[in-house]
């Protein structure tokens, strides 16, 4: 009988909770590009004699994601210091709710590897400070031959979020669509920017495997991922290395491993890490949340995107790809919701966001929020292509006019587009005009070479002549008037 | 009367009335702690050349008819784990190199803008664990009453440096007894103010929950003058109290006579079943005498689970939180280097092996001990519900008690080197002070007399919560009986009392 | 002696300290010691009372989320700091 495993994954994401200032003091919380321990005072760097001040916003923040995440808040929590030595933590601890969190008891909902709904269980996300930056090349850049490493202070006391999941995840596949759905919704709530490349959003994975045999393999922390295909990668491999250990006999230990990106392994980590040592911090009396607050916050929560997409699907009648693209940021949800609100017909509108709104917002790499076209003119412009005033095809020159800062009738001018479309005198008058400038082809249909594909050719230029601004089959009535009238 | 001898208000009345200019007085003292200091070493940094400038500005101020603020020229020591900006602080420890802090703790700024000047860095123990200040890397401090012994500690020079008249006062730290213990056996007063009275911040942490910064001085009235000033909310520190304590003169009984009418002082039961040196008993006998006089209620309360708990449940959590404190002394960011350490590891070793003194290691050791996850629940956390008991006793003692009369210290001063071979009983005399930590309460420390051989004997007082106040009205109530302190090297001094069977 | 000196070397070396023989052979005394001390928690029944944390039910002041620079940040550099590169130097730390 061969022998099967189930991988046992519990995931921990680190979160940068988008604030002004740093947790414990008020230095800036905004340091990208600045050079290095610009941003640092007695507090972040630990020096003999300073204290910390707790900032609201981080509370706030924190109360926000974990809201996102279905979390219930916590009325009244602590602040533990959690002991190790590493030249990036300052203080020689690390300032963390750890056990006593802001928020626990949430849930996400995936689709599991045979596409069906499966919940994913939140233990808790606490609140903590971020470490300082460790630099391993030499001030001149030189990676190799460095003889030493070099300490920055300016991400130190950065204020982060700690989620940590129950052990619910099966597979690397699952791994992503966790964090995928946690980013998702956390960017919803606004509490963080999870912005991957600045480093905002970092995994850990606590890999086990279970045999059908009985066995199980010991939990194994795996950390330093900070990618999505990182996590993916570096579960995929750990499952494979717990498996070969467990098939060949062997045991799994329990223990700290670390990814290496580059080399696409896990290796043990040399220094005994994570040796949990806490005590109460005490220059941080109980931090209370008044149920007030909770409130303010929770009206402050957007609706979620899963809630939103069913939404779009029941009541406006929306594809659920559709849907889940529209979605997918808050931004882009919102702009869309407001053209709807604003008239526009709701398919429609879902064609335009995902297609023109999306291409404009990454052509200029912004955000929908700062998009010259706003959605109410948008929900106009559609009006007009719906009432039959505007083709498409002049719409969307319009549009791309607007994006421009144009507003929409300045867009139609420029467009060259006449309100209303081209009156059938006009239309009659191109024609004639193009069959002049074509005698050829002209003589070619008379002669009978070829008639049908020498009208749709005329019909074409006919069409560009008057920007699209015509139905086609009024235009190919046209000409056919024309051809027999000579 | 010489500058020397003066109380903080004369100094600084005298400043302001332009009846002498800070700089004087600055030199006067400068001149008193040259005379004395190679004998008693009280400071770690004499802060001539600052404190010189400070005085100058107050005097322009004084001269230009702005006000120089109620300590006007009045030069003060700071124990040296207040963090003075421009001004190498040290802890008593060599780790600490020769850091010099880029802020100051809040305290200093509360003194210096009210026309304080700094006169320098009280020595202390290493860290202000111990309570002989033999523990500084900077070596001993004399007792200024006697050479050869122990000024106490862990705030010991800023004892000294009050009884020797270097300065009318000085700052302290309290965080088991290491202001009162040194001001009785200097003869001075000492305040340990109740926790979240004072600001901590810029105070380098030995036990978070436990440390409170208070004052010395040789008046009560300057006492009062000093909370006035120093006990301020601050929204440094979290665990500051928002409200202020009002200090404000006068203090007492408006009538002048001696008035403790109305006031219930307790006595300790299980206290009194231990041993105290003759003139310590004498005084605390004494004492009940003349508060009885006065119209006080003596009236006695049981405190069974401090008497057999506090010592071990004060050192449990004092080291728990110590060894975290301290961790942050790894040699990256500031003070003792190990610039050619192979690796991290060894770097970090080299430096807290290098740099801390035995005590503090074994505390450090102790903290890390207790803390280990194996052992956290059976002694940290233990520690932490035996002081939810140790605090809950006291508030129900405090119910029908305005204050509580106890010794500060079983014995008077050792002599300086002498080694208690058993260190847990040593722990075991600071029975008297560290309860008070505990429960985050005042003490007031005050002097009552002299042994024959010119020894101060000193005793304390402890209130409840936010009863600063009323514990300085009483002081200043028995200051009209006991006299002012004296500086021990004033001819006058030590005419009051003293008392049989003293060394 | 209920820790050995290996027990208490390894204790320690987390707080990254390193003893000699004679500094070590104190450690085990004071620490056995100190242990023998604590250990009188044990007649305590101390089921449901809740640990202390502060000295009364004060509760952390919140501060508002306004950055504000340090001035002297130069300062805090001044001690340890690269004076070219503003970084903190530290032991070569080999990837993990």
């Amino acid at each position: 009988m061969t022998l099967t495993f189930t991988p046992v994954i519990g995931i921990e994401v680190h979160i940068q909770l988008k604030t002004k200032s740093k947790v414990f003091c008020t230095c800036s919380a905004d340091y990208a590009n600045d050079p290095p321990n610009s941003h640092i005072c007695p507090v972040c760097t630990g020096l003999p004699g300073s204290m910390p001040v707790l900032n609201k916003a981080v509370v706030h923040q924190g109360m926000l994601a974990g809201m996102a995440l279905n979390c219930t808040v916590q009325p009244t929590t602590l602040f533990f210091r959690k002991s190790y030595y590493y030249p990036d933590l300052p203080k020689g601890f690390q300032t963390t709710q750890s056990d006593l969190p802001i928020a626990a008891n949430g849930w996400l909902t995936i689709k599991d590897d045979v596409g069906s709904p499966k919940k994913i269980r939140i233990n808790r996300l606490h609140l903590e400070e971020d470490v300082g930056k460790l630099h391993h090349s030499a001030p001149d850049g030189r990676l190799e031959g460095a003889d030493a490493s070099y300490v920055d202070y300016n991400r130190s006391g950065l204020p982060l979020a700690e989620i940590v999941s129950e052990p619910d995840v099966s597979s690397s596949r699952e791994a992503v669509e966790y964090v995928t759905a946690l980013r998702r919704r956390v960017r919803y709530s606004r509490a963080s920017d999870v912005d991957l490349e600045k480093g905002m959003m970092r995994f850990d994975a606590n890999v086990s495997m279970k045999c059908s045999d009985g066995r199980w393999g010991r939990k194994v922390e795996v950390k330093n991922m900070n990618s999505f295909r990182a996590l993916e990668r570096a579960i995929e491999y750990e499952i494979a290395r717990q498996r070969k250990l467990m098939e060949d006999g062997g045991e799994v230990l329990q223990e700290t491993r670390h990814w290496n990106d580059a080399k696409g392994v896990t290796t043990a980590s040399r220094v005994k890490e994570f040796y949990r040592k806490f005590i109460v911090e005490p220059d941080l009396p109980p931090l209370v949340v008044t149920p007030e607050w909770i409130k303010e916050v929770r009206a402050s929560l957007p609706e979620m995107p899963g809630e939103k997409a069913q939404r779009y699907v029941k009541d406006m009648g929306l594809s659920e790809v559709d849907a889940a693209v529209l979605t997918d940021s808050l931004d882009v949800a919102q702009y869309f919701e407001a053209c709807v609100a604003a008239g526009a017909n709701p398919q429609r509108a879902g064609n335009w966001v995902r297609t023109e709104v999306l291409r404009a917002m990454n052509e200029r790499r912004t955000d929908a929020d700062s998009l010259d076209a706003r959605p109410d003119t948008l929900a106009e412009l559609l009006r007009r292509v719906d009432g039959g005033k505007l083709s498409t095809t002049v719409a969307k020159s319009v549009f791309e006019a607007m994006m421009e800062g144009l507003s929409l009738e300045e867009a139609v001018k420029k467009s060259g587009a006449v309100e209303g479309g081209v009156g059938a005198d006009a239309v009659g008058n191109l024609v004639q005009g193009i069959l002049k400038a074509n005698p050829d082809v002209v003589a070619d249909i008379r002669s009978g070479k070829d008639t049908a594909k020498k009208v749709k050719f005329l019909q074409g230029l006919v069409m560009r002549e008057i920007k699209g601004q015509a139905r086609p089959d009024e235009v190919a009535a046209a000409i056919d008037a024309a051809l027999a009238l000579k | 009367m010489s500058i020397c001898e003066m109380n903080v208000r004369q100094v600084a009345a005298g400043v302001r009335e332009k009846k002498f200019s800070a700089e004087e007085v600055f030199d006067k003292c400068l001149e008193r702690a040259l005379l004395h200091e190679n004998k008693v070493t009280a400071l770690i940094t004499m802060t001539a050349d600052t404190g010189r400038e400070q005085a100058a500005r107050v005097d322009e101020r004084v001269a230009k008819g702005e006000d120089p603020g109620p300590l006007a020229g009045v030069p003060v020591i700071l124990k040296d784990n207040m963090c003075t900006h421009g001004i190498r602080t040290t802890a008593g420890s060599r780790i600490l190199g020769r850091w010099i802090p880029p802020y100051s703790a809040t305290v200093w700024k509360l003194l210096s803008s009210a026309g304080a000047v700094l006169f320098g860095k009280a020595n202390m123990d290493e860290f202000a664990m111990g309570n002989t200040t033999g523990s500084s890397a900077f070596g001993p401090t004399s007792n200024p009453w006697d050479l050869s012994r122990v000024p106490g500690g862990s705030s010991g020079g800023s004892a000294a440096g009050v009884a020797a008249g270097y300065t009318p006062c000085a700052l302290g730290s309290d965080t088991g007894g290491s202001i009162r213990q040194p001001a009785s056996y200097c003869g001075v007063y000492g305040l340990k103010p109740t926790y979240g009275l004072v600001s901590r911040y810029g105070l380098i942490a030995y036990g978070s929950s436990l440390d409170q910064i208070g004052p010395f001085t040789r008046s009560i009235e300057d006492m009062a003058l000093i909370m006035q000033i120093i006990a301020r909310h601050d929204p440094k520190d979290s665990t500051s109290v928002a409200e202020n304590v009002d200090f404000s003169l006068p203090l007492g009984d408006k009538d002048g006579s001696i008035g403790l009418k109305g006031k219930r002082i307790a006595l300790v039961k299980e206290f009194q079943g231990f041993t105290l040196d003759p003139p310590i008993a004498d005084a605390m006998k004494r004492m009940v005498l003349l508060m009885e006089e006065a119209g006080a209620e003596i009236t006695e309360i049981g405190l069974p689970v401090v008497s057999r708990y506090a010592v071990a449940c004060y050192y449990a959590i004092a080291a728990s939180e110590a060894h975290t404190n301290l961790a942050r002394f790894d040699g990256v960011r500031c003070g003792l280097e190990a610039a050619s350490a192979s690796g991290l590891k060894e770097m970090f070793e080299e430096v807290r092996s290098k740099g801390f003194g035995p005590e503090v290691k074994s505390r450090i050791i102790a903290g890390t001990c207790l803390t280990e996850p194996v052992r956290s629940e059976e002694y940290y956390v233990a520690a932490t519900r035996v002081r939810t008991l140790i605090a809950a006793e006291f508030q129900k003692a405090f119910e029908g008690v305005d204050a509580i009369l106890q010794p500060v210290t079983p014995s008077l001063p050792g002599k300086i080197g002498e080694v208690d071979e058993d260190v847990m009983k040593g722990y075991e005399s600071d029975l008297y002070t560290l309860p008070v930590n505990m429960a985050g309460l005042p003490g007031l420390s005050f002097r009552v007399g002299y042994t024959s051989a010119r020894l101060p004997v000193g005793l304390q007082l402890v209130g409840p919560r936010w009863s600063d106040k009323n514990l300085l009205d009483i002081g200043f109530e028995l200051e009209k009986v006991l006299g002012v302190p004296q500086s021990a090297f004033d001819t006058a001094a030590c005419n009051t009392t003293s008392f049989k069977g003293g060394n | 002696m209920r820790l050995g000196s290996e027990d208490v070397r390894a204790i320690a070396a987390e707080a990254r300290l390193s003893l000699t023989d004679t500094e070590l052979a104190g450690a085990v005394r004071y620490i056995n010691n100190f242990l023998e001390m604590v250990d009188r928690f044990k007649e305590l029944d101390l089921t449901g009372v809740e640990p202390f944390c502060f000295a009364e039910s004060n509760v952390c002041p919140l501060r508002e989320d306004a950055p504000e620079v340090f001035p002297r940040a130069r300062e805090i550099l001044a001690d340890r700091a690269d004076y070219l590169t503003s970084l903190f130097k530290v032991p070569r730390i080999m990837e993990e």
